[in-house]
């Protein structure tokens, strides 16, 4: 039991470095993966059959390549031909991207999870598209999002450790915890102290996620 | 109903039994029919020492590089195993009169292969330092390398003084990772599992320097000659196989086959193989004692 406390009291400066990386990766990839995942979700309702195709392109493209691959494609491949592309770029743009697409998905699936009869209903009262899909469909449909939103947004903040083993090499927790293992031969004890930072990181999303789901709850 | 259940039953175990053939035959890294030729045990060993072990199982399971020319690498046209470490781990084997079963190990996961019983015996262009000793055992060194610096033709940077600054790749977990941060404190380190990695990034131009062994740099060297080598050694880094902690006689029996084979000439034929002849050195097989090199690093 001590060398555990003494794993993380002697390393904590690097840990924290690389707590701190990985966090700034998550924070990055999930403003990208809503922003762009909102378009896509728009793209994929839109009234234009070729907007709709586009958006399925989107959502079968990044959806389709492992994120890993992506990660290699998007910093060697991109530098090879000619792209001088930071590794920090790289990453966060491929974990933003990659989980954009499942972002888009639940949008869209929220939006035709409100019932039909109700967008009938508003178009007979006189509501525009435009308003049909602001006042009646999305409010409905952000309540219905919310729980899945935060699946996708935990499994992007493990995925984040992807990033660290691939070629990109950038210093976030999981690499940092296998450096010191790599000096201390502390496997176990290490990789305890990486996972505790993960789940910090994961439980304060979860009851962001709870917190945005009660407050937008249906009195029932 | 009952029938569609049973047929989906075996169709999930059919599954899951191809899974795990599927997994089996990755996971074996055999190296053939070539190998069973040395499979009389030459010598016998007391029951309950790891030597009689191996040859009750007739295998080894050696941990060797992967992606490491001239030392542990598969040869794109042949899909085989070859290179130094390679030659020296069917040596061992022939020696135990059993088949050597290669595994990868790269420098991240040598040691806790060792400690998990993952691999009887490292062979992975292991530096022999104070600290690994402490994990684990090193039999007599049967190479010595030294750490120099790699960069581009075309690049400014004349040694390891010039490294301020620049990105930097060795391998997680190499002995370069200290030697890097005291001899070029403000290098900017990119830590990467395999030197295939730092490879890709010298050549990709995300990184401006490789610093490792002077013999893996010359690998990289002839898989690309846009590439050189600059500056003084920075280190001695004298190799030895690795062996769990505490066996005590199965690292004196792996000394003497290392001291034997660089006696007898297979020392000095692979390192005509595998370096000479790419560096046109000549070179003796190294005298350096085991207490010699645990004072160095």
């Amino acid at each position: 039991m001590g060398a555990l406390f003494e794993v993380l009291t002697e390393n904590f400066d690097q840990l924290a470095r690389g707590f701190w990386v990985t966090l700034r990766l998550v924070g990055a990839s999930f403003a990208i993966a809503l922003v762009v995942g909102t378009v896509v979700a728009a793209l994929r309702i839109a009234p234009s059959a070729w907007l709709r195709r586009l958006g399925g392109v989107y959502v079968e493209t990044f959806r389709n390549i492992p994120l890993l691959v992506l990660l290699f494609i998007s910093f060697a491949g991109l530098r090879r031909a000619g792209v001088p592309i930071s590794n920090w770029t790289a990453g966060i743009g491929s974990l933003g991207l990659y989980t954009a697409a499942y972002v888009a998905e639940v949008l869209r699936s929220g939006v035709f999870a409100v019932s039909k009869g109700q967008v009938e209903a508003a178009l007979s009262l006189g509501f525009s598209h435009n308003e049909t899909l602001r006042r009646i469909v999305l409010p409905q449909a952000f309540r219905t999002v919310i729980a899945p939103l935060g699946s996708i947004t935990i499994a992007m903040i493990k995925n984040s450790a992807i990033v660290g083993v691939s070629l990109l090499a950038l210093p976030d927790l999981l690499k940092e915890a296998r450096i010191v293992q790599s000096r201390t031969f502390e496997t176990d004890e290490t990789f305890f102290w990486a996972a505790v930072g993960y789940l910090l990181i994961t439980a304060a999303a979860t009851i962001a996620f709870r917190a945005l789901e009660r407050r937008f709850a249906i009195r029932r | 109903m009952q029938t569609t259940r049973w047929r989906w039953l075996t169709v999930l175990a059919l599954m899951v039994g191809v899974l795990a053939a599927a997994g089996c035959g990755d996971d074996e890294e055999d190296t053939g029919a070539a190998e069973t030729t040395a499979t009389t045990p030459t010598r016998t060993f007391p029951a309950g020492t790891t030597m009689a072990r191996l040859q009750q199982a007739g295998t080894i399971t050696i941990g060797v590089k992967f992606d490491v020319p001239p030392f542990g690498f598969k040869n794109p046209r042949s899909d085989e195993l070859e290179g130094f470490d390679v030659d020296l781990g069917r040596r061992i084997a022939a020696d135990l009169g059993v088949r050597p079963r290669f595994i990868e190990a790269v420098s991240d996961n040598r040691i806790p292969f060792l400690k998990d019983g993952t691999a009887d015996l490292i062979l992975s262009t292991m530096t022999i330092t104070a600290e690994r000793d402490e994990e684990i055992d090193f039999s007599e060194p049967y190479f010595i390398a030294r750490g120099r610096v790699l960069v581009k033709d075309d690049s400014d940077i004349t040694g390891v003084d010039d490294l301020a600054g620049k990105k930097v790749c060795t391998a997680l977990g190499s002995t370069y990772e200290e030697t890097l941060k005291r001899e070029a404190p403000r290098a900017d380190l990119r830590l990467v599992d395999s030197y295939s990695e730092c490879l890709e990034l010298i050549q990709n131009g995300a990184v401006e320097a490789v610093s490792t062994d002077d013999v893996i740099l010359t690998g990289m060297i002839i898989q690309d000659d846009s590439l050189k080598l600059v500056g003084e050694p920075l280190t001695t880094e004298p190799y030895g196989a690795g062996i769990k902690e505490g066996d005590d006689a199965f690292r004196r029996f792996v000394s003497d086959v290392v001291q034997a084979w660089k006696r007898d000439g297979g020392w000095a034929e692979a390192y005509q193989k595998w370096v000479g002849q790419y560096t046109d050195e000549q070179q003796d097989p190294p005298t350096m004692t085991l207490a010699e090199a645990l004072k160095l690093n």
